[in-house]
């Protein structure tokens, strides 16, 4: 009975999420390009021989993960830095709670379109600040050094705010005895942040980070907009890499095969955490 | 004879007759409905809708509205595409791929054709348009319409990359790569100008045809079939451009100009040359430009002895496949690729044209002074490999370049590096290689 009840939510999981899998896995054994007239040619192993031996590809996975890992990182520590001070009670915090809100609602492109014109050369604001102190402008989005750097920046703007509420929403759900009592006890304040606030909101830094690993590991328009993927492809993600080859090569059995990979990846990379935190767990 | 007596009026109808009478009323209404609404839609114009990047579809607009008023039974309805090239062919792709697209006609870059072509997408257009439309263009016009004996598009305006220079700062324009840089120090040096020379070096299509004119210059050549970038003059074109950036004759930031911002430097008067299309002018005499009126154009450098290349980027019109209705499709094509609308173009927005009729009209060129320019430019077009597998192969070349002018990678190696690539990929697909 309890399997009937469930076939409807069942089904729709299969639908949305095994069917995709299992299509691509088929299609990443196939050649279909503009070469062969968009039809698929079974070729066996070629794409994944292909990707393996790939340059391309296992320099947009360095590149995916080092922003992913970098810039989720910048932003729990910033956002747990604004919940700590939204938490308070001080004058104007509601209007600063809204405020900060404000660059998580602006779409994604509009943002990166904003950046590119913020970090311009040598016309910008930014670069117009180092020209008035008197030093030379950066080119941001033109050195292979400062251009990542920029998608970062641009990132971590936008997305902290999420995180700043999700760890605030936790820091609400802590009830304030345990800080009175924690005072009472002579407790102070950077050992309750410490002792009470960062394990109880344990629950909520992880629901953060895997909601913002997950989304920037996939990161595509902020780079399409903002970057483009360059300078010489430094700030190509992998997602943009898949994208290319499916829209614009018009190769759809490598672009399947590339989707694939990083789902392996990341699978992999997945899995290893966990691994990692069992074992911890087990030597503790 | 009708016995008047026996025809009852309504008052005298029994309930169920009066029903009967009603229902044939209503039938009656609503056939005619049907048919006066059959006529209707039956003489309704034939709906061509066309897929432009947003600055054709308002400059061509003119145009939609003249067919229009003189077409009752065919409407052109222009769809307003993004404003950037390769966004608007990802629309096009992605209706395609789903199978209904909603367009009769693409307004294409010339280096789509072979893709769409090769896709199954286009209409062939042999037969419609009688036995020689490609005639009446200009040579350099006619080539990237025909891809293996088969008509895929018409060109409605010819684009060919050109260089800027400022008549106020020196009296001829430069020939050689070493003249280009010996002026752009000079004036650099008289403090006459920031920069010597802006152009296209951000990471996309137009690195491609930075480079493409360039290497031409060089003695070197992209072969149609995609080979001939791991050349010694491939690597000569690409240090050039690295050098450029070393000597400070072009800014850094440059590995992330497009033509707007090469416009927005030259148009500001901070730099002696530009590398551009032939939109820039009319934008350089505009009111906000501070060089209105001191600029002139001509081909790109090139070594001596060596020809002066013009990469070819023209813009054309293709049916596609899926039309419902490609023979409405096909009139609206010829009128907005015609000589009436072509020369309004050239007229209103200083596009340039591609029948040769129109660079011989006196009138036409009194009124457009740049149009022997244009022409002499487009008898020097270089063409991109006319290849299913163009988008790959310039890809290959956009990302060895980068690294080149942003000094990640020797120019040497880079170039060697994109010749392998582009030989593999064409290897891979079964075309070209071992030729």
């Amino acid at each position: 009975m309890s399997i009937l009840l469930m076939a409807p939510a069942l089904l729709l999981l299969l639908a949305v999420f095994l069917w995709p899998i299992v299509h691509y896995a088929w299609l990443s054994l196939q050649a279909q390009s503009v070469f062969t007239g968009l039809k698929p040619v079974p070729v066996g192993l070629a794409n994944w021989e292909r990707l393996l031996g790939d340059g391309r590809f296992w320099q947009d996975a360095v590149q995916t993960l080092r922003f992913a890992l970098v810039s989720v990182g910048l932003e729990l520590l910033l956002g747990l830095a604004i919940a700590l001070l939204l938490h308070q009670s001080w004058r104007g915090r509601g209007l600063v709670r809204s405020l900060t809100l404000l660059p998580w609602a602006l779409p994604t492109t509009v943002m990166a379109l904003g950046w590119r014109w913020i970090l311009n050369d040598p016309n910008g604001p930014i670069n117009g600040f180092l020209e008035l102190l008197g030093l030379p402008s950066l080119p941001f989005l033109a050195s292979t050094q400062l251009a990542w750097l920029a998608v970062v920046l641009a990132d971590t703007w936008k997305t902290t705010p999420f995180v700043a509420l999700l760890l605030l929403a936790g820091m609400q759900m802590i009830p304030a005895d345990l800080y009175e009592a924690f005072a009472l006890e002579g407790g102070r304040p950077m050992q309750g942040l410490l002792r009470i606030t960062l394990p109880l909101l344990r629950p909520y830094i992880f629901i953060a980070l895997v909601f913002r690993l997950a989304q920037a590991l996939g990161v595509f328009d902020l780079v399409t907009v903002l970057t483009g993927g360059g300078p010489a492809s430094s700030t190509e993600s992998l997602a943009l890499y898949a994208y290319l080859n499916a829209m614009r090569f018009l190769d759809f059995g490598y672009s399947a095969t590339l989707m694939l990979g990083t789902f392996v990846l990341l699978l992999a990379a997945a899995l290893a955490l966990v691994l990692a935190q069992r074992w911890r767990r087990a030597s503790a | 004879m009708i016995n008047f007596a026996a025809v009852r009026p309504w008052g005298q109808l029994g309930p169920g007759g009066r029903r009967i009478l009603l229902a044939a009323a209503l039938g009656l209404g609503l056939a005619l409905a049907l048919l006066w609404g059959s006529i209707a839609w039956a003489s309704r114009p034939t709906t061509v809708r066309v897929l432009m990047p947003a600055p054709f579809a308002d400059s061509t607009a003119m145009l939609v509205e003249s067919f229009n008023r003189e077409h009752p039974d065919l409407r052109i309805v222009v769809t307003r595409g993004p404003l950037e090239t390769e966004a608007v062919s990802d629309l096009a792709i992605s209706s395609l791929l789903l199978g209904d697209s909603p367009y009769d006609l693409l307004l294409m870059d010339v280096t789509w054709t072979a893709k769409y072509a090769a896709a199954g997408w286009l209409l062939p257009l042999d037969g419609w348009l009688g036995p020689t439309p490609l005639a009446p263009l200009a040579p350099g016009a006619r080539a990237g319409n025909r891809i293996d004996g088969t008509l895929w598009r018409l060109p409605m305006l010819a684009d060919m990359g050109l260089l800027y220079w400022r008549t106020d700062l020196i009296a001829a324009p430069p020939q050689t790569p070493a003249e280009l840089v010996a002026i752009s120090e000079r004036l650099q040096r008289q403090g006459k100008v920031r920069w010597g020379y802006v152009w296209q070096g951000r990471q996309y299509e137009g690195l491609s045809c930075v480079f493409l004119e360039l290497l031409r210059g060089f003695g070197g050549n992209w072969q149609s079939s995609g080979e001939g970038l791991g050349s010694p003059a491939a690597t000569r074109a690409a240090s050039w451009l690295r050098e450029l950036i070393v000597k400070g004759i072009s800014p850094a930031a440059v590995a992330n100009f497009a033509e707007p911002e090469a416009l927005q430097s030259f148009e500001a008067g901070e730099a002696a040359f530009m590398r551009n299309w032939p939109y820039a002018w009319q934008e350089l005499q505009g009111p906000a430009s501070r060089v209105a009126g001191k600029v002139d154009v001509t081909l790109m450098v090139a070594e001596v002895g060596q020809p002066h290349g013009a990469t070819q980027g023209s813009w054309g019109l293709s049916v596609l496949a899926s039309s419902p209705h490609p023979a409405a499709a096909v009139e609206a094509l010829k009128a907005l690729t015609g000589e009436a609308g072509q020369r309004r173009l050239v007229q209103r927005w200083g596009y340039s044209p591609t029948l040769t009729a129109l660079f011989d009209d006196p009138a036409l060129v009194a009124e457009r002074p740049l149009l022997p320019v244009l022409q002499s430019a487009l008898e020097s077009v270089v063409l991109r490999p006319i290849n299913p597998g163009y988008a790959q192969l310039s890809d290959i070349l956009q990302r060895q370049l980068s690294s080149v002018i942003t000094g990640e990678v020797e120019p040497a190696l880079a170039m060697e590096r994109a010749g392998l690539a582009s030989q593999q990929l064409l290897e891979a697909s079964g075309r070209g290689g071992g030729r």
